[in-house]
């Protein structure tokens, strides 16, 4: 039973950072219908800013300019991108995956073989209470992605930046008729996006994980599962989503030594097949708006 | 239009007279891709159907051939069937697995199939790395060497033709440029009657489809199908010019290389996948073999830019351009004259 | 040319979240007439339409035609069934050409699938052929008969509203369902329109289901009429019985009088 609670645990907070990486993939896809391939690659480049300078900064220090940075690329992706591409939106997805394989390139030849460390301040340390162990990482995972995703619910809901963020979601023409900006309104959402993604890398990379090297964007990427399986234009989806991925990785992975049959590794394929599962039963995901086409 | 415009497809005969291995290997790897890319560009450039998982299906159609042809021995099993039986079992193997994804694959539009189909990478990852007897593992297998009606596809040198030796892969040329060509055929026979025009309301005006009498969902996984079916007859050519097929070549790296070739060369075009593929194929050979004579890329394990990674940038950054600047793709920059009459575009 | 069974609708009752779109309605579209289905905006008329044509699903209540029942049937189920529709904002693929368009339209009526168009079957070259030559026919009869090889996204508006009249023609419907034919057009392109649904009500003897919002237009050919007002049906009858009905009067005066 211990080891189930710790697991769950585990998993919670896990799945909090999925959830935290999975909001951004929503925001940019209600925000501009286009789904960011290159979410994954700007959660290794907020990383691998951090990792580099947090010897020089200090981990906070490092861990804004890594968040900037992200951010940054994010927004530019934006302006460079998607305001000038007149393709359709799913032609620009797909180009959203050439700037994936050349950011992807450089930073996998930049980190080669090293496996580097944030320099979170919470390393190894554990907490143990009433015979159940947690990283204090996995709780630090929780607060911080508790306490950003309640700001980021509050701010879509109650500022001016929300309410038009949630206006375009349903009616980009109008919305601009209205006055809001939408170029604005779409790079905040890539920059909001890329900031998400770059604190969830101090996470994804944390103990127990022995930290930043080039496979840490296959950890981001259970993000994708997570936001399709909740709906990829549903805020509420993406927690539930990344929540259930996250404990769903936690539970199998702790648990693999009594599913040897299924093979080894069977954490890292979990996610996937319980995405599956869900979009058989329900192809737009949980909370996810069926497709009402206008004719 | 005189059919004389496809007299130059007639030199593609020439390079097992002329080239050394590592240009035959390199033309080959492109052809594998090329029917790769045009099962791919049917699905996302004509249906617009987004695929990540299209590697899974090459990987099925490499280690379904390894599997049907290949001999048993005390860590590998396999059935031993002659290798030409074997191809077609592999595809056909590659068309059943993209058949049981199609719950999916005709449900979900767009790019939530994209997101959908990871699955089928990291399992199919999960599977080829924990299926040791057929795959090998992690250090992968040996693929058997084609042989039709008793001629094999090796380095026997029994065959000679104007005296010049030819191994196996002077041989493997022919055959690869046969299955290119019936598979290029066969696409363009689709893609220009009434499934083709399908597919096409598909992706323009799904509901539209819908309410002319086309079975949408049905339709969709038909083009999965045969996409898979295409990929599966990719992965076998690949893995016969390969000699070795390797679990982690079919990784979702190559699953976006392929989107890059289709974007790259022309969506919905089957030019255009050629084109594509030849591009991202080639390019990382080319930096490779005259990495030493360019500026900026240093030869693979000295620390700087390796010629895969300057591959890399280039087509990744010819994706966003194109996106950009070249909507029909490099086959936007065609010579008039050599263009097919008719194809469908997005 | 086959039967042409009567199209009726009873007590069709569609809910959106709450909303209710169309309440209660019924009709009946008597064989070979035109039928217009009117009324002020958000009246009902398209989520009407999308519930004959199978893209909505409608809360309760029942279609049939020819003794089917429309209301549980898939988009392309009820296409099979020879009901063929026109969509108000276009919904063509732009990158074909005009005779690729309509030749979608011919879908149904034809059987090749991927293997035998892919391996170029004898019987699916003689099948293309046949079938090309049929949709050329209708793009003459249509007025489009010149612009064959053009895509359609280089096509003039009304030109495209045309392309649509003919791929809803070229699957040999038994009942057209036109969803604003003349929207957007100028006078003289109304005109032609309307001449256009004349001619091919006259030639095919099909029935025709029109929602519209040019009066002149539908008082001039429709035989029926159907006035719809926030999802309610307030009148039904001839054209001069409906345009005398104070409700109908009521309807579109206060329409007018809040814009």
């Amino acid at each position: 039973m211990t080891r189930f609670i710790e697991l769950l645990i585990n998993g919670l907070s896990l799945g909090s950072v999925y959830a935290l990486i999975a909001l951004g993939f929503v925001v940019i896809f209600r925000a501009t219908e286009v789904v960011n391939f290159a979410h994954a690659s700007l959660l290794l480049l907020g990383g691998y800013v951090t990792a580099v300078l947090h010897a020089d900064l200090g981990f906070v220090g490092a861990l804004a300019v890594g968040v900037l940075a992200a951010a940054a690329v994010g927004a530019l992706i934006e302006l460079v991108l998607l305001r000038r591409a007149k393709a359709p939106r799913q032609v620009v997805a797909i180009a959203t995956i050439g700037i994936d394989i050349v950011l992807m390139a450089e930073l996998s030849r930049r980190l080669g073989t090293q496996v580097l460390s944030l320099g979170d301040p919470w390393r190894e340390k554990v907490v143990t209470i009433g015979g159940i162990t947690v990283a204090q990482t996995r709780i630090a995972a929780l607060v911080v992605a508790a306490i950003l995703i309640g700001l980021f619910l509050l701010a879509f809901k109650y500022t001016s930046w929300g309410v038009s963020m949630r206006a375009v979601a349903e009616d980009s023409e109008t919305s601009a008729l209205m006055g809001i900006r939408l170029g604005r309104i779409s790079m905040s959402a890539w920059a909001v996006a890329g900031a998400l993604a770059a604190v969830a890398a101090v996470f994804i990379t944390a103990f127990p994980t022995p930290g930043l090297d080039r496979t840490s964007s296959i950890a981001a990427l259970k993000a994708f599962p997570a936001a399709i399986l909740g709906g990829l234009d549903s805020v509420t989806g993406a927690l539930v989503g990344g929540l259930l991925i996250g404990v769903t990785e936690a539970l199998v992975g702790g648990y693999q030594n009594d599913l040897t049959f299924l093979g080894r590794g069977l954490g890292d394929v979990a996610p996937y097949v319980v995405m599956i599962a869900i979009l058989l039963v329900r192809p737009s995901g949980l909370f996810g708006t069926r497709e009402v086409s206008r004719v | 239009m005189s059919k004389l415009r496809y007299l130059p497809l007639l030199l593609l005969l020439l390079p097992p007279f002329y080239l050394d291995l590592f240009w035959l290997q390199a033309g080959l790897f492109v052809m594998a891709a090329a029917i790769g890319a045009i099962g791919l560009n049917l699905l996302t450039g004509s249906t617009g159907q987004l695929s990540m998982g299209h590697s899974f299906f090459l990987a099925v159609g490499a280690y379904g051939y390894v599997y049907f042809a290949g001999e048993s021995d005390e860590h590998l099993v396999g059935l031993g069937l002659p290798p030409v039986v074997a191809i077609v079992c592999a595809v056909v193997l590659a068309g059943l697995a993209g058949l049981a994804f199609s719950p999916i694959a005709g449900r979900l539009s767009g790019v939530y199939l994209g997101i959908a189909s990871l699955a089928l990478i990291f399992i199919g990852q999960h599977v080829l790395f924990n299926v040791h007897d057929v795959t090998g593992g992690y250090n992968g297998r040996a693929v058997p060497p084609l042989e039709i009606f008793g001629f094999t596809f090796d380095n026997s040198g029994d065959v000679a033709p104007f005296g010049i030796p030819f191994g196996g892969l002077e041989k493997l040329w022919f055959v690869g440029l046969i299955l290119l060509g019936v598979s290029a055929l066969f696409a363009l026979g689709v893609l220009r009657s009434r499934p083709g025009r399908a597919m096409n309301l598909i992706r323009d005006q799904q509901t539209a489809a819908g309410v002319i009498g086309i079975p949408v969902a049905r339709t969709r996984a038909a083009v999965f199908t045969l996409s898979s079916m295409y990929a599966g007859l990719g992965g076998v050519l690949l893995a016969l010019t390969f000699q070795r097929a390797v679990p982690d070549y079919f990784g979702m790296l190559l699953a976006l290389d392929y989107l890059a070739m289709i974007v790259i060369g022309g969506l919905g075009s089957v030019t255009g996948a050629i084109v594509g593929a030849t591009f991202v194929t080639l390019l990382p050979q080319l930096l490779t073999r005259y990495s030493d004579s360019l500026p900026l890329v240093s030869p693979p394990g000295t620390g700087g830019v390796s010629p895969a990674d300057a591959a890399r940038y280039l087509y990744g950054a010819a994706v966003v351009g194109i996106v950009l600047f070249l909507p029909a793709g490099l086959r936007g920059l065609r010579i008039p004259s050599l263009t097919p009459r008719k194809e469908t575009t997005p | 040319m086959t039967e042409v069974p009567e199209l009726t609708v009873e007590n069709l009752t569609v809910r959106f979240a709450g909303i209710v779109a169309l309440d209660a309605v019924s009709f009946a579209v008597a064989p070979g007439t035109l039928h217009a289905v009117i009324g002020p905006n958000g009246a009902g008329k398209s989520t009407c339409f999308n519930v004959l044509s199978g893209v909505y699903r409608a809360t309760s209540g029942r279609v049939t035609f020819g003794g089917h029942e429309l209301t549980s049937m898939a988009p392309h189920k009820v296409g099979e069934l020879g009901i063929a529709r026109t969509f108000q904002n276009l919904a063509l693929s732009p990158m074909l050409t005009v005779e690729d368009n309509l030749m979608t339209g011919r879908h149904r009526l034809m059987r090749s699938g991927f293997v035998r168009s892919g391996l170029r079957w004898p019987s699916a070259v003689r099948e293309e052929r046949l079938h090309r030559d049929r949709a050329r026919e209708i793009a003459e009869f249509a007025g489009i008969g010149k612009k064959l090889a053009h895509p359609v996204g280089a096509l003039p508006y009304g030109d495209q509203k045309r392309v649509e009249l003919a791929r809803a023609l070229c699957g040999e419907p038994r009942l057209l369902m036109l969803d604003e034919p003349v929207a957007g057009m100028n006078a003289t392109e109304r005109h032609e329109m309307a001449e256009l649904i004349v001619t091919v009500r006259e030639s095919l003897g099909i029935s025709i289901l029109l929602v519209e919002h040019d009066m002149g237009l539908v008082m001039r050919l429709a035989d029926h009429v159907t006035v719809l007002d926030f999802g309610r049906l307030i009148a039904s009858g001839t054209p001069a019985e409906v345009q005398n009905d104070p409700e109908v009067l009521r309807a579109y005066l206060g329409e007018e009088a809040a814009s």
